[in-house]
């Protein structure tokens, strides 16, 4: 199979098969899960065939031509960026689906939980491979989409809708602000392709030459950093922890808040080596990674210090990210890449340590939890590997890559000079130490400490294997990648940042590097970690009482504040646009179009009665006209319901005669019967009908309709008399064509019948259509009644 | 050109109508569409007329059939586009199209005033009532 075509059913695949999910659950009833198990599967695989193609140096681009016409066309572009992010993806997913097995009770809807994972794993797959900006755009927003109806699963908690809300909020506007970052990357370059650009130097030359530059920077990297909750972002990560534990393992700890990254690394070779993007990129970061750091200390929900550890490590690879200078755009690239990868595998199986203890537990409070590690020893050691690695110790994974962190920091301090040279260095080792501090948190608050017996289960034991093995080999994978980090570096992050930085690259990556500057700087963050630990209880003490009396230093506070105002003048507006009744919106209508009429009329001063008018007409035809005004008087005008809707029947049956004049025979011929047919209906319906509500009209309202009415009948009047003025059309009228094809093309003298048969045979289709609809929905309203009472 | 009493009797109409359509009882509503599309159709073909004086059914034999009728003058043969049409000639039928959409038309509102009534009817026995402002007043 051709590749590209391998990476389009790695797309497509979940998409399909989510929407099949409610059909194989009427077949597997509670074991839903392992369908979806198997897809994602199937997923990962077809992503590792791939994989030796980039691992080799090369990239793969395809594409179905969608709408030609509009330029439109459906392209994927994989290199070892989007096969690392869609590896994650693919991977990730089936351990967290095969975990959640065990996790989600049967009693929950779990198609729809499956569904939505599905979707969101196409989706996030399809972003990462997309070769246009637009399609990527696409899929983009429809992670936000499916991480929104994930986190509101429970949607008869109101925190859950509170968070699922401020994710979707906060992700689709940053979505749409990349957008039109986008829309201005296309004004420079002239292309919505990615590869194009890519792989054109002088189109790179052009973006950092163009005025445009930095705003077109500013509002993609909005997008990144909204998606990634970097800097004031950050706040719909915590409320997102509403989502069932493995949604947050998998989507906001190890995938979707990827995104931001995978956008960062992707635009980097655009915009890397200018003052601007460190500025921007390492800047948001190292804010972002210290503050939310410091913020976990008073975090009392195990998921919620994941949250702001998960906040504060994708600052840390944004951080690294943004190291470039002139001469070496990407410092820090191969380092974050690593740390990318180790921060999916470590963080996850915290997640899902945190899932197990919730499970087991059933409390994420950390002030509840204490002395677990005897009665869930498995968990314990999981635990440990996890925080180990997230604190930097060795031989984790996690250690690798803070010692890469650290180097990199170092290397850009250096080449930015005094007083760079102390301070990067410095903010990094602050993240590091604060780090330090809340993984230790983590195990000492959970597994260390007095067993306390109020408020928890008797007996607590580790879970079944369907929830321990995915953990367990996340936790195998963060050892392996620690003692043979060579593994994950030749297979993806050399590929990745040799696309990045566009020239081929051979990392050594050893534990023991000798005594480096680096390894003094972890030693002294150890140092410095286990000393603030000491005084974990008083910094979050501390952040407790200053947020108690300053309420208003908070991002949150902000937005709160926006969301209530907007809710209030949408409730404002739309009580004066739309009171709820009809007579309102009718004489709305109504006048809009009487005003229509007569501004134009009054503007252009023109004679609204003609010179010519035609008179002349034969006695009969005026009875008729007469009778007609008198039948739709007295159907006005009459109270009771049964002599108004005769004399509804008499106006009917009036202007088929009339239709008779009117050189209309088909139509007089249709309007008997359908009138008669509408009289009967009306009968059949108001003999079930007592009248019991007779309008009395107020002299003001009487008055007020009369003036509408009477408006309305001029406006009508006017038209009328000086459209006819024997107006002749600039255009041949189609009429003649279906006078004069009538007979040799279809067969019929009467032009009017052909014309509904024939040549617009699809309008009769039509309206048969809107019969049928008509007669169901008159069918289901009768039948509706049996269900009250 | 239009017999200024048809536009009268048209116009006449679409007032009743109006007039019905703002009132509070449900089943004075439905009248009052009634009227008005009554009224609609009536103001469609009657602007189809121009100076037609046949019925559009043809004549002749079906071999040589007599196809030369045509709606309406137009005066394109004396502008610019002379060369690629010809001069209308003679004026023959009312215009089939517009009977064509009416016939449609009163067939569609046949369905939409059956599917209203039911609607009122199924109201009138939920809640008991007709008039749409106590209805408003029940739903809150």
């Amino acid at each position: 199979m051709d590749s590209s075509t391998i990476v389009m059913l790695a797309i497509f695949i979940p998409f399909i098969f989510a929407f099949l999910v409610p059909v194989a659950s009427k077949l597997l009833k509670q074991r839903i899960g392992w369908f979806a198990v198997a897809i994602a599967l199937l997923t990962l695989f077809l992503i590792l065939k791939i994989t030796p193609i980039i691992v080799h140096g090369d990239t793969i681009y395809g594409e179905i031509v969608w709408l030609p016409t509009a330029g439109l066309t459906f392209n994927v572009y994989a290199d070892g960026l989007s096969v690392l992010i869609g590896l994650l993806a693919s991977g990730i997913g089936v351990i967290i689906m095969t975990y959640s097995n065990g996790y989600m009770s049967t009693k929950e809807d779990l198609p729809r939980y499956y569904q939505y994972l599905l979707l969101f794993m196409g989706s996030m797959i399809g972003m990462v491979f997309s070769a246009n900006t637009i399609q990527l755009f696409i899929f983009w927003e429809l992670t936000s989409f499916t991480s929104f109806m994930l986190i509101g699963y429970w949607n008869d908690k109101p925190e859950s809708i509170y968070g699922a809300t401020k994710a979707l909020v906060l992700t689709a506007i940053g979505g749409l602000v990349m957008l039109a970052g986008f829309l201005l990357l296309q004004v420079i370059t002239g292309t919505f392709d990615i590869p194009t650009i890519l792989h054109d130097e002088s189109m790179i030359q052009a973006i950092h030459g163009h005025e445009l530059f930095l705003i077109t920077l500013v509002l993609i990297f909005i997008g990144a950093a909204a998606k990634s909750a970097q800097g004031p972002f950050y706040i719909w990560l915590p409320n997102a922890m509403e989502a069932p534990t493995p949604v947050s393992a998998f989507l906001h700890s190890a995938t979707m808040v990827k995104a931001g990254i995978y956008l960062v690394a992707r635009i980097h070779p655009l915009f890397a080596g200018t003052d601007a993007w460190f500025i921007l990129v390492s800047g948001t970061g190292m804010i972002t990674m210290v503050v939310a750091g410091f913020l976990a200390f008073r975090q009392t929900d195990i998921k919620a210090i994941l949250a702001y550890s998960t906040i504060s490590q994708l600052a840390y690879i944004m951080t690294m990210y943004g190291y470039t200078t002139y001469h070496e755009p990407g410092i820090g690239v191969a380092a974050a890449t690593f740390h990318l990868v180790n921060h999916a595998t470590f963080k996850a199986s915290l997640f899902l340590v945190a899932g197990i203890v919730a499970h087991e537990a059933a409390t994420r409070d950390i002030r509840k939890l204490g002395g677990l590690r005897k009665e869930m020893p498995l968990t314990f050691i999981i635990a440990c590997i996890g925080a180990f690695a997230m604190a930097g110790l060795p031989p984790f994974n996690g250690f690798l890559s803070k010692e890469m962190f650290y180097e990199s920091s170092l290397e850009m301090g250096v080449a930015l000079g005094s007083p760079f040279t102390l301070l990067i260095p410095a903010i990094a080792v602050m993240g590091g130490v604060l780090t330090f501090a809340y993984s230790i948190k983590f195990i000492d608050g959970i597994f260390f400490g007095r067993r306390q017996t109020r408020g928890l289960p008797e007996h607590i034991h580790d879970p079944p294997a369907v929830m321990l093995i995915p953990a367990a080999f996340l936790a195998a994978l963060v050892i392996l990648f620690g003692l043979f980090p060579s593994i994950p570096v030749h297979a993806v992050v050399e590929p990745t940042t040799a696309g990045i930085i566009r020239e081929d690259v051979e990392l050594h990556i050893k534990m023991w590097h000798g005594f480096t500057t680096p390894l003094m700087m972890t030693i002294i963050t150890f140092m410095i970690g286990l000393g603030v630990y000491t005084k974990y209880g008083a910094i979050a003490a501390w952040q407790d009482r200053f947020n108690l009396r300053y309420p208003k230093i908070s991002v949150n506070y902000y937005y709160d504040l926006l969301v209530q105002n907007a809710q209030a003048s949408a409730r404002t507006i739309s009580s004066i646009t739309q009171p709820g009744t009809v007579k309102t919106y009718m004489s709305a209508l109504i006048l809009t179009v009487v005003v229509l009429v007569g501004i134009p009329i009054i503007l252009l001063g023109a004679d609204i009665i003609p010179q010519s008018l035609n008179f002349d007409i034969a006695v009969y035809e005026v009875l008729i006209m007469l009778f007609m005004v008198i039948a739709g008087i007295a159907a006005a005008l009459l109270p009771a319901y049964l002599p108004a809707i005769i004399a509804l029947s008499a106006l009917g049956y009036l202007v088929s005669l009339l239709f008779i004049y009117l050189k209309a025979p088909d139509l007089a011929l249709t309007q008997i019967l359908v009138e008669t047919l509408s009289t009967i209906i009306f009968l059949l319906v108001i003999v079930k009908m007592p009248q019991k509500f007779r309008e009395s009209i107020p002299t003001t309202t009487l008055v007020r309709d009369l003036i509408i009415a009477g408006a309305v009948a001029s406006t009508v009047f006017i038209i009328l008399i000086n459209a006819t003025q024997g107006i002749i059309p600039p255009f041949e009228s189609l009429s003649h064509y279906f006078i004069e094809n009538s007979i040799t093309l279809a067969g019929g003298r009467n032009v009017v019948n052909v014309i509904i048969v024939d040549f617009r045979g699809y309008d009769t289709l039509g309206e048969i259509s809107v019969l049928c609809v008509a007669a169901f929905g008159v069918y289901n309203l009768i039948h509706s009644r049996g269900n009250k009472t | 050109m239009n017999n200024t009493f048809l536009s009268l009797t048209i116009a006449i109409l679409f007032g009743i109508g109006t007039f019905l359509i703002l009132r509070r009882d449900i089943v004075k509503v439905i009248i009052g569409l009634g009227i008005l599309s009554h009224a609609v159709n009536v103001l469609i073909v009657s602007v189809g007329i121009f100076d037609g004086t046949r019925v559009p059914i043809l004549a002749g034999s079906y071999n040589e059939a007599e196809t030369t009728g045509s709606v309406f003058n137009d005066n394109l043969a004396e502008d610019i586009l002379s060369p690629v049409v010809q001069a209308g000639t003679h004026i023959d039928y009312v215009d089939p199209l517009v009977q064509a959409l009416v016939l449609t038309a009163i067939v569609i509102s046949l369905a939409t005033t059956a599917f209203i009534l039911i609607l009122a009817y199924r109201i009138h026995e939920e809640y008991g009532t007709t008039d749409i402002r106590e209805l408003r007043r029940l739903w809150g």
